[in-house]
């Protein structure tokens, strides 16, 4: 077995998960027993930190116990974080999970980091410090709206791409957060967790609802939702929802919105909402599509590259679709025809 | 088209059809079929057939023009809704079109399906199974029967990928977003002292080695390709315009393309500081190596489809008559077309073709003038079909 110190930074291994096993501590008493206040004051900082810091953090550890009480904390934030019931905190919080883990990974040796990816089910084959992914893997975990993540600029042969350390650890955090998520998504609040917390939870709950009212019943400056196309509907409601957007999906959203005269702005305040939000990036993505700091003004594009990108939901169109060939041009009509009303 | 050239195609369909045995796709009860009918104009869609036989009567029945199947599988293939179908996965689809050829306006149907034929072979060999290491079992590859080639990648580790993970599979093949700076590494070639120090003081970007794997090996073999092709017709580089280079950079290129410069690419592998130099070798190795005919460059990319309708293997082509007809992958070089995907005889039949065509068909080259005569049936299937002659 690995050692206590690597599961506490790794709670989320199977192994650690085996290892509570056979401590037979109960739900009942995990939440209630005062033997395990630290691992629930753990458990609590988890969440929060991975709500207003976008990662669970780390504790100042120093005896056996301090890391029995940071193994345990994380089955109690996932109780916590279950009860809040709401899909956006959901997903800051599995953010929040596998970012520490990222940051804690990107230090470790290749065979641990194989190790790693064997029990989340990421696979991976080693030869000394490379590693090499299959390219289905790869491309389901990489962020490849980055240019340098993009698979055509690594180098792929026989199926198989190879990677750093580092950027395994980052395609590591990617299938930590989505396995995180479905599982989450898949459990229910039991009442014990409801009594254990009472002060704590309505607190995320209230945290959550702030966020949830935030982006919902602000209309888009002087953009009105009802209005909005469904193609632009549905981005805006993963966004809402917490999703990430893949990038064709935010720089049409920023172009049509630009389109209809929002400012840099407002369209900034919008994205903040979204899980992985990194406020300069974002800012300098929106500025750039905006025409602010770069020499061209993007155009909104048309129906049919929205339907290239698999970005117009067809089952969603209505008549106003079918007569036009720009969201934009969607928008105004749609304006136009609630006037007349 | 009117009634009496729908009935001579429908006729000889119908023959086909019920004498041809028509291989049915893998999982075929959790597939949508969807046909269209002659003369119609709306497709039938939605279709489903649980047992072989069942679906044999209703192709025999209706004798479509066109026939498809969904690359997709669903729970309930034949709702009439998307999300009622419930998607369970889908094949990987290439569809490589001569419509999407670069610089292949105006040259002949013939000559554009051996283009097609070539880009489609690299896309198998060079991408399908080198790059991403498919099995050569799990392509199956087709003539379209129209325009192009069809690969199916039947690999089950395809079958759940989202539609923008086929997307980035895409852009991989047209060698989309490809980095510069990944491409092109820079290297210091001469240091000079300051205060005590060793700084580099010229530095030149080097070429990727065409020995290395993905698109740096791809673009160092383009790129040497390239040189050889501007050497060894001296100073002509007037031929680069295939690489879609306009005259004015050919121009300029003539004039900043040193032999000095060429031979620092060809024997140290560094390319020179000039950004148009760089760029310009970049953008035609890129062309040179990529897929460009992907369908749906402008529409909707087939690829990244994940519920696309796609030509139903062995069925009949309305607009030619040609078979839609799987390829070995060893046979694909010596495939030809306009030979191997001809189903119907070759008894006469008189047509009255409207305008002066040549064309070679089963190893016979055809010099048709306008006006009555008698051609092969299989001829004149492909000139109704294609609205190039009318039956009598």
């Amino acid at each position: 077995m690995r050692d206590l110190k690597t599961l506490a930074r790794y709670p989320f291994l199977s192994e650690a998960k085996e290892y509570v096993k056979t401590l037979n501590v109960s739900v009942d008493e995990l939440l209630l027993d005062l033997t395990y206040e630290k691992a629930r004051i753990f458990g609590v900082e988890r969440v929060e930190n991975a709500v207003q810091k976008k990662n669970v953090g780390e504790r100042r550890l120093l005896s056996e116990a301090d890391y029995l009480a940071e193994i345990l904390s994380y089955p109690v934030a996932r109780m916590i974080v279950v009860c809040v019931d709401d899909a956006y905190f959901l997903r800051k919080y599995a953010l929040g999970e596998s970012v520490h883990a990222y940051l804690n990974l990107r230090n470790e040796s290749a065979d641990f980091l194989a190790a790693v990816g064997g029990d989340i089910g990421l696979s991976v084959k080693v030869d000394g410090d490379r590693l090499y992914v299959h390219f289905i893997d790869y491309i389901r975990y990489a962020p490849t709206r980055y240019r340098d993540w993009k698979m055509v600029n690594r180098p792929l042969k026989n199926g198989y791409i190879v990677v750093s350390r580092r950027d395994f650890a980052r395609l590591l955090q990617e299938c930590l957060r989505r396995r995180i998520v479905e599982e989450l998504e898949e459990r229910s609040c039991s009442e014990t967790v409801q009594d254990a917390f009472p002060e704590e939870l309505g607190r995320f709950r209230n945290m959550a609802a702030m966020q949830r009212k935030r982006f919902e019943a602000q209309p888009v400056g002087r953009i009105s939702v009802t209005k909005l196309p469904p193609c632009m509907k549905d981005i805006l409601a993963s966004m809402q929802a917490g999703e990430n957007i893949p990038h064709m999906g935010r720089f049409a959203f920023v172009a049509f919105l630009n389109a209809l005269g929002v400012n840099s702005g407002e369209i900034l305040k919008l994205f903040s909402t979204a899980p992985d939000y990194d406020e300069e990036r974002t800012r300098y993505q929106v500025e750039h599509v905006t025409g602010r700091i770069s020499s061209t003004k993007y155009a909104p594009p048309g129906c049919e590259k929205m339907r290239t990108y698999g970005l117009c939901p067809r089952d969603k169109m209505d008549d106003i679709c079918k007569r036009v060939k720009n969201p934009v041009v969607y928008y105004r009509l749609k304006s136009k025809e609630m006037r007349k009303k | 088209m009117e009634d009496n050239s729908i009935l001579f195609l429908k006729k000889r369909f119908a023959r086909y059809y019920r004498n041809e045995k028509i291989e049915l796709p893998e999982r075929f009860g959790k597939r949508e079929f969807a046909f269209m009918p002659f003369g119609a104009k709306m497709m039938r869609r939605h279709l489903a057939f649980s047992k072989r036989s069942s679906f044999i009567s209703f192709i025999q029945r209706m004798t479509p023009a066109h026939a498809y199947y969904s690359s997709a599988f669903y729970q309930k293939p034949d709702a009439p809704t998307m999300d009622e179908k419930e998607w369970m996965g889908a094949e990987l689809i290439f569809d490589l079109d001569l419509d999407h050829l670069k610089g292949a306006e105006g040259i002949s149907y013939e000559e554009g399906l051996k283009l097609v034929k070539e880009e489609f072979r690299k896309l198998v060999e060079e991408f399908l199974l080198d790059d991403f290491g498919f099995s050569k079992n799990k392509l199956l590859l087709y003539f379209s029967g129209g325009r192009g080639y069809h690969c199916h990648v039947v690999d089950p580790k395809v079958f759940k990928l989202s539609s923008s993970e086929r997307r980035e599979i895409v852009d991989y093949i047209t060698g989309a977003d490809l980095d510069e700076e990944t491409l092109f590494r820079k290297r210091v070639v001469e240091k000079t002292k300051v205060k005590g120090r060793m700084l580099p003081s010229v530095s030149r970007l080097e070429i990727p080695r065409p020995s290395e794997p993905g698109w740096r090996g791809r673009v160092g073999r383009g790129l040497i390709a390239l040189l050889k092709e501007v050497t060894s017709e001296g100073n002509n580089i007037e031929h680069l315009k295939r690489y879609g280079i306009n005259r004015k950079d050919i121009e300029r290129l003539k004039k900043e393309l040193t032999k000095e410069r060429m031979l620092r690419i060809a024997e140290d592998g560094v390319i020179d500081q000039s950004p148009f130099i760089r760029r310009f070798f970049l953008k035609a190795a890129i062309q040179k190596a990529a897929i460009s005919s992907m369908a749906g460059e402008t529409d909707e990319p087939v690829t990244c489809d994940i519920k696309r309708l796609i030509r139903l293997p062995s069925s009949l082509h309305g607009k030619t008559g040609f078979k839609v007809c799987r390829i070995k992958i060893d046979e694909l070089e010596g495939f030809e077309p306009l030979r191997d995907a001809i189903v119907f005889s070759d008894e006469k039949v008189e047509v009255d073709v409207a305008a002066p065509l040549k064309i070679r068909m089963m190893e016979e080259s055809f010099n048709l003038r306008k006006g009555k005569q008698r051609v092969p049936e299989y001829l004149a299937v492909f000139l109704v079909a294609r609205r190039m002659a009318k039956v009598i």
